[in-house]
């Protein structure tokens, strides 16, 4: 077990060095092609010779390679790295440590995710084993019906109903109902409030893990009913087991393989649907800050935050697969 | 049955539990029949099967690839699939009727008193469990064992079935055995709860040959020890002579004979037993305690293996008349028509007094060798 978490983790560092080399060829000929990012900082002004080549210094852009087309500035990127390597992960252009906007960041995407994730968990358990369970019958259709249901309306057309349909009338009834300081009245507001984080990313948090279960709970169903087939659960019956007791750890326990590995897929597609949610319900978290900085050409934040959330993804990863070694014994013996 | 009398009297007496007396019928199997729905329709995979199996006795079933082996053994364990409908019959044990009790009730006698083993151990094993977990589970849950105990009790089942090193292999995972080993796993785990009906269903088919021959003395041992009754379930006539006492020969979904081993070995009176005696390799090689007629017949066929042309029918398209009448050697026109009642054989006919009984028009000839 030791030596395969060992592997993983080498095989992770390496894609993490891949993915922040892409990220640096494709931010250098965006640079190269575009100009320079340096002005950006001056928004409308125009500035002097040397308050451009200051800030070029400022943020690393001062090497003759950004000038060259097709140059790949190996040079500013191992500069860059070294950085990384003591926790520098640079600033954006007002100056500000990229790890300080996380951190401030960051704790509303994790609601926002804690949220997604219980929501796509909970839906997927629940309804996938009930539509195993009640395999052909009325309650399986259903749920096929509705994980489809869900699919055919992609996350920004729930949450752009949501928040221009539902969300204006429902928060006004609800503040004229309960008080406008009310958990209702909170629950339905059409932006983000910093002061009531939980209350703000619930719905859209409901919303998008909605959206996620739909896949998730077809999962779910279809590795379960191949778990019922299984001869284990034979064997297991014809020990004289109760059937829940078969059902626990025989057939949920056997499918949870292949839902462990779901888990990590989904990670990485709710990462993606966080993005859009956080921009489109204005909620101050990574893929807010993210979606800022890409508008206002901040590429050194734009850098940093997709660096630190490919290091997120990639721990991650490392995690759902040392779950799966743990839960299938043959994985780890290999 | 003599072989028998011999071989319960010399068998030690299991010293745990209440044993079954030698002798006392454990298990009888009654007209049974089960049918699947199929999308061409309702197909009878078992039809009208009885057998009964005695404490310390083997009673084996033999037939070709689908003709309700592990059918008719699911519908006595209550394990069929949920397009199965038993339509008829009886499976006793000890009188109590398990197929007439409510499915949770039938389900407490499942490993308890009647245990089954199965063909493909490593499918049948739960590969993310230890094999020591999957030995103390039912003990665990069912009579509240300790997590100690019932380890302690799964080193001694790994013991028991002679797996070397069992409270090393205890820990283990089911894709770490060999396939001999497995099975012997298996059989260990169907023993847990020490009952008293085991049905073993091709328990060796999937291992090789010298492996086959260990697992089922092994078999055969703790049967004897326990007086237990055992189902065997085979293919194979050549592993029916070694063990069984008695012998249940199936096709399409039917018991077509039923003997004494020695008297089915020595005569057959059914022409696919005869079949299925011609098609054993080598019984002498197996030390397979064969009568002298099987081994006549197999002489007279040059040595060779003698296999039955064409295919057993699925349950679909059984023929009319007497099912086997396509493939049979000696079959005559009534017999297309009209199917042969399973009917026991006149006692004058028979050399000794266990009573035989066989469906076919024409029993008392082919057992008195004038036909084929
Ligand atoms: N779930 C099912 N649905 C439809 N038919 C089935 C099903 N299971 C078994 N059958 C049919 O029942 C017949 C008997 O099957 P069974 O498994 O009892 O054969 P068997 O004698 O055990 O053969 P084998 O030696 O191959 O194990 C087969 O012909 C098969 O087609
Ligand atoms: S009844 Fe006829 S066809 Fe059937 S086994 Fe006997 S002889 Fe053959
Ligand atoms: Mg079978």
């Amino acid at each position: 077990m030791g030596r395969y978490i060992l592997r993983r983790s080498l095989q992770a560092v390496g894609t993490l060095f891949l993915v922040v080399f892409v990220l640096h060829l494709l931010t250098t000929f965006a640079i190269q092609l575009n100009g320079n990012p340096a002005l950006a900082f001056f928004g409308d002004r125009v500035p002097s010779a040397s308050q451009v080549a200051a800030v070029e210094a400022r943020f690393g852009l001062d090497d003759p390679c950004f000038d060259q087309v097709g140059n790949p500035c190996l040079g500013p990127f191992a500069e860059r790295l070294a950085g990384y390597a003591q926790g520098d992960f640079g600033t954006n252009l007002r100056g500000r440590e990229v790890t300080d906007i996380v951190a401030t960041a960051a704790p509303n995407t994790l609601k926002l995710f804690a949220v997604v994730t219980v929501t796509w968990l909970v839906m997927g358990m629940f309804l996938g084993s009930m539509a195993a369970r009640w395999r052909g019958r009325p309650a399986d259709h259903g749920i096929r019906m509705t994980s489809v249901l869900i699919d055919a309306f992609p996350i920004f057309v729930l949450l752009l109903v949501y928040r221009y349909v539902f969300s204006v009338p429902l928060s006004e009834w609800a503040r004229s109902t309960f008080g406008s300081d009310s958990l209702p009245a909170q629950l339905f507001r059409p932006s983000f409030d910093a002061d009531h984080a939980w209350a703000s990313v619930l719905v859209p948090g409901l919303l998008l893990g909605l959206a996620g279960s739909a896949a998730f709970i077809r999962l779910v169903r279809a590795s379960q009913l191949e778990s019922y087939a299984g001869e284990h659960v034979r064997t297991a019956r014809s020990k004289g087991l109760h059937e829940r007791h078969v059902l626990l750890h025989h057939v949920v326990r056997n499918s949870s393989v292949p839902v462990v590995t779901a888990v990590g897929l989904t990670f990485t597609e709710a990462l993606a649907g966080a993005v859009i949610t956080e921009g489109m319900m204005n909620i101050y978290g990574m893929g807010g800050v993210l979606w800022e900085a890409v508008r206002g050409s901040d590429i050194g934040l734009v850098i940093g935050v997709v660096t630190i959330l490919a290091i997120v993804t990639v721990v991650v990863m490392i995690v759902v697969d040392v779950a799966y070694a743990a839960l299938d014994p043959r994985i780890r013996y290999e | 049955m003599t072989a028998v009398g011999q071989m319960t009297t010399s068998a030690p007496t299991g010293g745990t539990a209440l044993r079954a007396a030698a002798g006392e019928t454990l298990l009888e199997v009654e007209d049974l029949a089960v049918e699947f729905r199929t999308p061409d329709g309702t197909v009878r995979a078992v039809d009208g099967l009885s057998y009964s199996v005695r404490a310390g006795e083997t009673l084996a079933i033999v037939g070709e690839s689908g003709c309700g082996k592990s059918v008719s053994s699911l519908a006595v364990m209550g394990l069929l699939a949920p397009t199965a409908r038993i339509t008829k019959g009886a499976a006793r044990f000890r009188g109590t009727d398990l197929l007439a009790l409510r499915p949770k009730e039938h389900r407490r006698y499942c490993g308890e008193h009647v245990a089954m083993v199965f063909q493909d151990a490593l499918a049948a094993l739960n590969p993310v469990h230890t094999v020591g977990y999957q030995l103390g589970e039912a003990l665990r849950a069912r009579h509240g064992v300790s997590r100690g105990e019932a380890r302690r009790r799964a080193v001694e089942l790994l013991d028991l079935v002679k797996v070397p090193n069992a409270r090393q292999r205890v820990d283990e995972y089911p894709h770490q055995f060999s396939g001999g080993m497995r099975q012997r796993v298996m059989i260990a785990s169907a023993l847990a709860m020490d009952p008293e009906v085991l049905i073993a269903d091709e328990p060796t088919t999937a291992l090789d040959v010298t492996v086959q021959a260990q697992v089922l003395r092994l078999l055969a041992e703790i049967q004897a020890e326990r007086t237990m009754a055992l189902v065997l379930i085979t293919h194979d006539m050549g592993v029916v002579a070694g063990v069984a006492d008695d012998v249940t020969v199936m096709y399409a979904g039917r018991a077509v004979e039923q003997a004494p081993v020695r008297e089915i070995f020595a005569a057959p009176a059914h022409p696919y037993t005869r079949a299925l005696l011609r098609s054993v390799p080598s019984l002498a090689t197996r030390g397979a305690a064969a009568g002298a007629g099987a081994r006549a017949d197999a002489k007279a066929a040059g040595g060779r293996l003698d296999v039955i042309p064409g295919r057993p029918p699925s349950p679909g398209q059984v023929p009319s008349g007497c099912p086997f009448h396509p493939r049979c050697e000696v079959a005559q026109d009534v017999c297309r028509t009209d199917p042969p009642p399973l009917a026991a054989i006149p006692a004058e006919a028979l050399t000794t007094a266990a009573p035989r009984a066989a469906a076919c028009h024409f029993a008392l000839d082919v057992l008195g060798g004038a036909r084929g």
